[in-house]
């Protein structure tokens, strides 16, 4: 205090020589293991099992809807419960690109984005009129819609589903060598998208956004335009993740395209691993695919613990395993904050 | 005449969404927050109500008494274990607490009860009907759309008589000040969750007399009631009754046009009612 009020009364104070740090070690080991991953993911085909590659797509995949979530529910401040629109939207659309329009598969799940896109305009134009934990349930109408429009529409065969007989033109080791490179390409664009988004001036934004929309306006943010700009992103990044999981299960149905399950998901890997951070997604997601792998066999009994869990993240620890582990040591691996150096002169 | 009776059908039905939107209305209005357990909880109401009629040979309306103070005990125990610590300008944490709580319950019912659709059984009540011209009108659903236009009205009075509802109304325009001029929030709180859970009970009677439950119904009744408040503009009671009849009428003559477009014609009006008339039929704005 009394620094203050000693350099106010300095006639002319020279602006201290400062920079801004924005990268940490921990950061730059994280970025390179981050690519090791990538390029292992890619190289699947080359070494690893059928088995083995499904399951890393699918863990892929949880990893890329828990994020878009993260993104929208951690940053934007929209709580979205029916994410399984998007999913379901884009698969379909993939299923109608290759299997009935004969598109090459690989390029109709990239082709199938354009759907999320579509489906998000006018749902966010609609259910942004609606305050916070409406605007939740909201989303769970339109993929109520979704669902049931999908059911009676015959083009896409209806509630009986499609079965992506396509792919048997594809040998065995062209399909891994696709759905890998894809599932690679979906954590590039999910994971590393969003460090690339919250590491920009966007970031920035989105953060003041998180901390207090009210602030963030005055500081000259356009809180609605962002909303709706991440409330896109995340349709399509989830609407790809939908894409790949479909492309890999070869066949989709109303019911599986757009399963509520997805959203419990979601909110599970986030508020266990931690909301608003990177970091969390990740433990988050590897947690819940174990625990699904190994404790999924006991069904109802296991989902009772999840939904608790979920209660008990949000009752006592809002900032998830990440949170907790951050008050221990500070190593962040996606350093998004700017820290303020002074240089001794 | 087909639609005439759609129309009819679809007020009866109405009746029965009321119940759940009731609740709802209240919860939000006071709180700002929305249990995503609410059809759960309608669910398991239900459950404990068929398994108490059997086991202990209950008619219909000992049950409805029963229910009813069930569901006020779990809605003061809701509100107080976790909803008290939840509550805040910030929606995510409760949205997220009580959607864990409803899986968590979705499961556990699961277990307890499986997954068979039950219904309590009513006596001759439900088969009775009398007739409108050429027209068979049930019996049971006209009871269920008069008891749902009284706790409307009683709702409704109560907020704006009582010393109770004027508490209410003055923690939901600003907890803050009402908790200065005496007002305990806690309290009312905790009164306000009571109430919407006991009318859950009446819901949970008639659900199971009219048609059947099973423990994954829950988040079905849910959308209905939210979308009945929305219909009718937030914050009104009256309005929520309103919804419910609108959302009624879409579903039954849906229903009519085409056996799988019932539900879907509902979900629609509600979004075209969000498009045209975000604020609702009585909100104001």
């Amino acid at each position: 205090m009394s620094e203050a009020v000693a350099t106010g009364h300095g006639a002319t104070v020279p602006t201290p020589a400062v920079r801004v740090q924005r990268q940490t070690v921990s950061g730059i080991i994280a970025m390179a293991i981050g690519i090791g991953v990538l390029i292992t993911i890619a190289s699947m085909p080359w070494w690893a099992s059928q088995g083995l590659i499904r399951n890393v797509v699918e863990l892929c995949c949880y990893i890329a809807v828990a994020q878009m979530w993260n993104l929208l529910a951690g940053y934007a401040g929209l709580v979205s419960v029916g994410q399984q629109a998007f999913i379901g939207v884009a698969a379909y659309m993939m299923f109608v690109l290759a299997q009935l329009w004969g598109i090459n598969p690989f390029l109709a799940v990239l082709l199938s984005l354009i759907a999320p896109a579509i489906l998000a305009v006018p749902t966010y134009g609609l259910l942004h009129r609606l305050d916070g934990p409406y605007f939740a349930i909201g989303t769970w109408v339109v993929a109520e819609v979704m669902r049931l429009a999908t059911s009676t529409f015959t083009y896409v065969n209806a509630g009986a589903g499609m079965s992506l007989r396509v792919m048997t033109g594809y040998s065995a080791d062209e399909r891994a060598v696709g759905v890998s490179l894809l599932s690679a390409l979906l954590l590039l664009v999910t994971i590393g998208g969003s460090y690339w988004l919250l590491r920009s001036r966007y970031g920035l934004a989105l953060t003041a956004v998180r901390d207090n929309p009210v602030a963030a306006a005055s500081q000259g943010v356009n809180v609605g335009r962002l909303r709706f700009l991440v409330w896109i992103a995340a349709a399509v990044g989830t609407g790809l993740a939908g894409s790949i999981y479909f492309l890999a299960q070869l066949r989709i149905t109303p019911p599986s395209a757009y399963d509520p399950n997805w959203a419990n998901i979601a909110i599970f890997i986030v508020m266990v691993g931690g909301l608003g951070s990177l970091e969390g997604v990740l433990i988050g997601a590897l947690i819940y695919f174990f625990a699904d792998r190994w404790f999924g066999e006991y069904g109802a009994t296991y989902l009772v613990v999840l939904g608790l869990l979920t209660l008990f993240m949000a009752l006592f620890a809002r900032g998830g395993i990440w949170g907790l582990i951050c008050k221990v040591v500070d190593a962040p691996w996606f350093p998004t904050r700017r820290i303020l150096l002074e240089d001794k002169r | 005449m087909q639609w005439l009776d759609g129309l009819i059908q679809g007020i009866l039905l109405g009746g029965l969404y009321a119940q759940y939107a009731l609740g709802m209305a209240l919860m939000f209005g006071v709180m700002r927050i929305v249990n995503i357990t609410h059809g759960d909880l309608m669910v398991l109401l239900a459950l404990i109500g068929i398994s108490a009629a059997a086991s202990f040979t209950l008619g219909p309306w000992t049950t409805l008494a029963i229910l009813v103070l069930i569901g006020a005990f779990i809605g003061y125990a809701l509100q107080r274990v976790i909803l008290n610590r939840v509550v805040g300008a910030d929606p995510l944490p409760s949205l997220i607490a009580t959607f864990g709580l409803s899986i968590a319950l979705q499961n556990a019912m699961l277990q307890i009860w499986s997954a068979d659709t039950r219904s309590l059984p009513g006596g001759e009540i439900t088969q009775a009907s009398f007739q409108i011209g050429a027209m068979f009108v049930g019996v049971l659903p006209v009871i269920v759309l008069v008891t749902a236009t009284v706790l409307t009205g009683g709702l409704d009075a109560a907020l704006r008589f009582t010393r109770f509802g004027r508490a209410l109304r003055a923690a939901a325009a600003d907890v803050e000040a009402a908790a200065l001029t005496g007002v305990n929030p806690k309290t009312v709180y905790a009164a306000s969750t009571a109430i919407a859970v006991a009318i859950l009970g009446f819901a949970a009677v008639f659900q199971s007399m009219r048609a059947t439950v099973a423990p994954a119904d829950g988040p079905f009744q849910l959308i209905y009631a939210f979308e009945a408040v929305i219909i009718g503009g937030m914050g009104s009671i009256w309005g929520a009754f309103l919804g419910a009849m609108v959302l009624g009428i879409s579903q039954s003559i849906g229903f009519r046009i085409d056996p799988g477009f019932g539900i879907l014609a509902g979900h629609l009006v509600f979004l075209i009612v969000l498009a045209v008339r975000p604020q609702g039929i009585l909100g104001k704005g």
